[in-house]
């Protein structure tokens, strides 16, 4: 009965987030004309931004008075979290843009105490200010699986420039990738519009097509899906698609994986039972930044930072 | 609304108020977050039979089984969920070891016990507010994995709480709750930024603690594995000698020779203390509060005999934990704690933000 009840509140909120998403911001010209920061703009608050983390030191930032600040779903105050052990910057950094919105984001590599970790960040700039600065850190110690050596150059499809008259609207790109979180939610690939090529790294790691050796075999993205192997992802909720940098076709979701971790296998066609993986041992969420690279209105490119929270923790920005 | 002393200085205010206080009457039963105490008509044995049929509720799968308040609260970690989600899904059986302690005044129990979940052993820390005989507040600890599994199994095979947490302090030597809660903040101001130069006559002679089960105190058993460095657990001592140049603290060390060594320093921040559970007449106190690692700073310090040492994670985390503590004569003897790993700067969904952030005692 609890459960019923539950999933019902879960697709009314998850319906009502994408629905939010389609009509709170009607789609505008890519390269809005009124954007008082530009994407170079946006990429210089993220440097400095990075620059400051590294040197312990918020003032050294532009910050508005009540700036908000997270880290992996907590609230603190600037200065504290990976702000007191960041230690250097590496190579990597995926920039990704909405200047209409005034959203600037990052994929980057750091080093913590000299142990690199993968930081994705998210600025809001208004009136040349930084007003919120929304974070997640996958450190070894706080995720089931990370590979940040594989993070060298960005990969070229995340850099591409979708030319203008193929530029989707924001509420058809968010409508496309809420299609892959439904497709997780009812382990069915055939409903999400995937390139037939499409690749998915996480937390600096290819995890479909998967690797030949690997239990499920070099399955494409979509064929994973429909194994049901991901079923203990029970919900994907709340879902917030804070930056669509039109220009690039690129989509960055924040979502909450609930993993209630009620049965720890499943039967898959062919395959027999299987284990479902790391995240049904116990009731655990994990927080996750995706970003989606959606091409000829197909997802061609995945790319996601993923921390393992307690069971519904609060990503902080609900 | 609970208590909170308000004040620059948490723990000069807090014993200026012991002072002012210590003489008067005790205060009325302390209401809980949510207010609205009434006078408790559950004694100890109505207590725990709450806890029970929590128990039983939750190895069923079924909370309706519950006398419930309408607006009952409850959380997981720190996270407030529907009741029936969460550990009430996957519990799959009872536990040997259980552990009561009554507050009839405040109308509330806290029980620290042994369960299965999905066939492995886990630890759950409890609180339960009973108001008219319906349970209304329900907060849960659920320590799991490797961090509690052999912990668990100790407590198994232990079967019941030390006797000495059980005995009854003899009536003439009773304190007020304040004062058990005063020496039981002692031991989370002495921990937080440890600079072994406090004074920790606080501790027994013949204190002991286990977290998770696992006696981290006094302990001569190896316990393997790495520390916060990455580096091999070094074999315990039984001894805090400075001559040896330590730079971390052994788990063979006494309560107060952790203390002295100042190498708990790296325990950055304890905040969020709430002393929610009192029972004068076994002299317990039990704790809720976060141990912050910030990880930064805090790990380059120097010791009591001005060594300078790099101890400690080297990233952010906190420690959610529930203490359990036996006063004797103002002194600590038995501890015991169940802690789970969660975020950095995580909140107990209990406090506002500022009681979060906040390392001055609430009760």
């Amino acid at each position: 009965m609890v459960t019923m009840a539950r999933k019902g509140i879960v697709a009314a909120a998850a319906a009502g987030v994408l629905l939010l998403a389609a009509f709170a911001r009607p789609a505008k010209p890519a390269a809005a004309a009124a954007a008082e920061c530009d994407r170079e703009c946006l990429n210089h608050f993220v440097d400095q931004y990075l620059d400051a983390v590294v040197a312990h030191d918020p003032s050294k930032l532009p910050l508005a008075k009540n700036v908000k600040f997270t880290e992996d779903g907590v609230r603190l105050e600037p200065g504290d979290g990976l702000w007191a052990t960041a230690s250097g910057l590496g190579g990597y950094k995926l920039y990704f843009d909405e200047p209409a919105a005034g959203a600037a984001g990052v994929f980057a590599l750091i080093q913590e105490n000299g142990t690199p970790a993968i930081l994705q960040a998210r600025l809001k700039i208004v009136g040349m200010k930084i007003t919120e600065i929304e974070t997640l850190v996958a450190r070894k110690e706080t995720t089931a699986f990370l590979n940040t050596d594989n993070l060298t150059a960005v990969r070229p499809a995340f850099l591409e420039t979708v030319p203008p008259a193929d530029r989707p609207s924001r509420a058809e790109m968010v409508a496309m990738v809420g299609k892959y979180f439904d497709g997780i939610e009812q382990g069915n690939g055939d409903i999400v519009p995937f390139d037939k090529d499409c690749i998915r790294i996480e937390n600096g790691i290819q995890t479909c097509p998967g690797s030949p050796t690997s239990p499920l075999g070099a399955l494409s993205c979509g064929a994973q899906l429909s194994t049901k192997i991901f079923t203990y992802i029970q919900s994907i909720s709340p879902r917030r698609f804070p930056i669509v940098d039109a220009e690039r076709g690129l989509v960055l979701a924040i979502v909450r994986f609930n993993h209630p971790a009620t049965s720890q296998t499943v039967e898959v066609p062919g395959r027999g039972k299987m284990t479902k993986g790391r995240y049904s041992q116990w009731p655990n969420s994990t927080q996750i930044a995706e970003l989606f690279k959606v091409k000829d209105r197909k997802i061609k490119e995945i790319s996601a930072v993923i921390v393992t929270q307690p069971y519904k923790a609060p990503t902080g920005w609900e | 609304m609970r208590k909170t002393i308000l004040n620059v200085s948490a723990v000069a205010v807090f014993f200026g108020a012991v002072v002012f206080m210590g003489t008067a009457p005790l205060p009325a039963a302390p209401a809980g977050p949510q207010g609205g105490s009434a006078p408790s008509s559950c004694d100890r044995s109505c207590l725990n039979s709450f806890v029970d049929q929590y128990v039983d509720a939750l190895v069923a799968h079924d909370p309706s089984r519950l006398p419930l308040t309408k607006f009952v609260k409850y959380t997981e970690n720190g996270q407030k969920l529907e009741l029936g989600d969460g550990f009430w899904r996957t519990a799959s059986g009872k536990g040997a070891y259980k552990f009561y302690v009554d507050d009839t005044e405040a109308g509330q129990v806290g029980f620290e016990g042994t369960l299965q979940e999905a066939g492995h052993p886990v630890l759950i820390a409890l609180r339960l507010k009973v108001e008219n005989q319906k349970i209304s507040e329900i907060e849960t600890i659920v320590a799991r994995g490797q961090m509690a599994e052999g912990g668990a199994a100790n407590l198994e095979k232990l079967g019941k709480p030390r006797a000495a947490f059980l005995e009854d302090i003899p009536p003439a030597e009773r304190v007020s709750r304040l004062e058990l809660i005063k020496t039981a903040n002692r031991y989370f101001s002495g921990m937080q930024k440890d600079d072994g130069k406090g004074d920790y006559s606080f501790f027994g002679d013949d204190c002991n603690r286990l977290e998770n089960g696992m006696q981290t105190t006094n302990n001569m058993t190896p316990f393997g594995g790495t520390t916060s460095n990455g580096t091999p657990r070094p074999a315990p001592t039984a001894k805090y000698d400075p001559a040896t140049n330590p730079t971390t603290y052994s788990a063979g060390w006494s309560c107060r020779d952790q203390f002295r060594s100042g190498l708990l320093h790296f325990v950055s921040w304890i905040r969020d203390r709430r002393y929610m559970i009192v029972d004068q007449e076994r002299g317990i106190v039990w704790g809720f509060g976060f141990f912050d690692h910030q990880a930064g700073d805090t790990r380059n310090f120097e010791t009591p005999d001005g060594r300078p040492v790099t101890a400690g994670p080297t990233t952010p985390f906190t420690w959610e934990i529930a203490e359990i503590f036996k006063v004797r004569h103002g002194q600590l003897h038995e501890i015991e704690a169940v802690l789970t790993q969660g975020p950095y700067g995580m909140c107990s969904g209990w406090s506002g933000y500022e009681q979060c952030r906040s390392d001055q005692p609430q009760w």
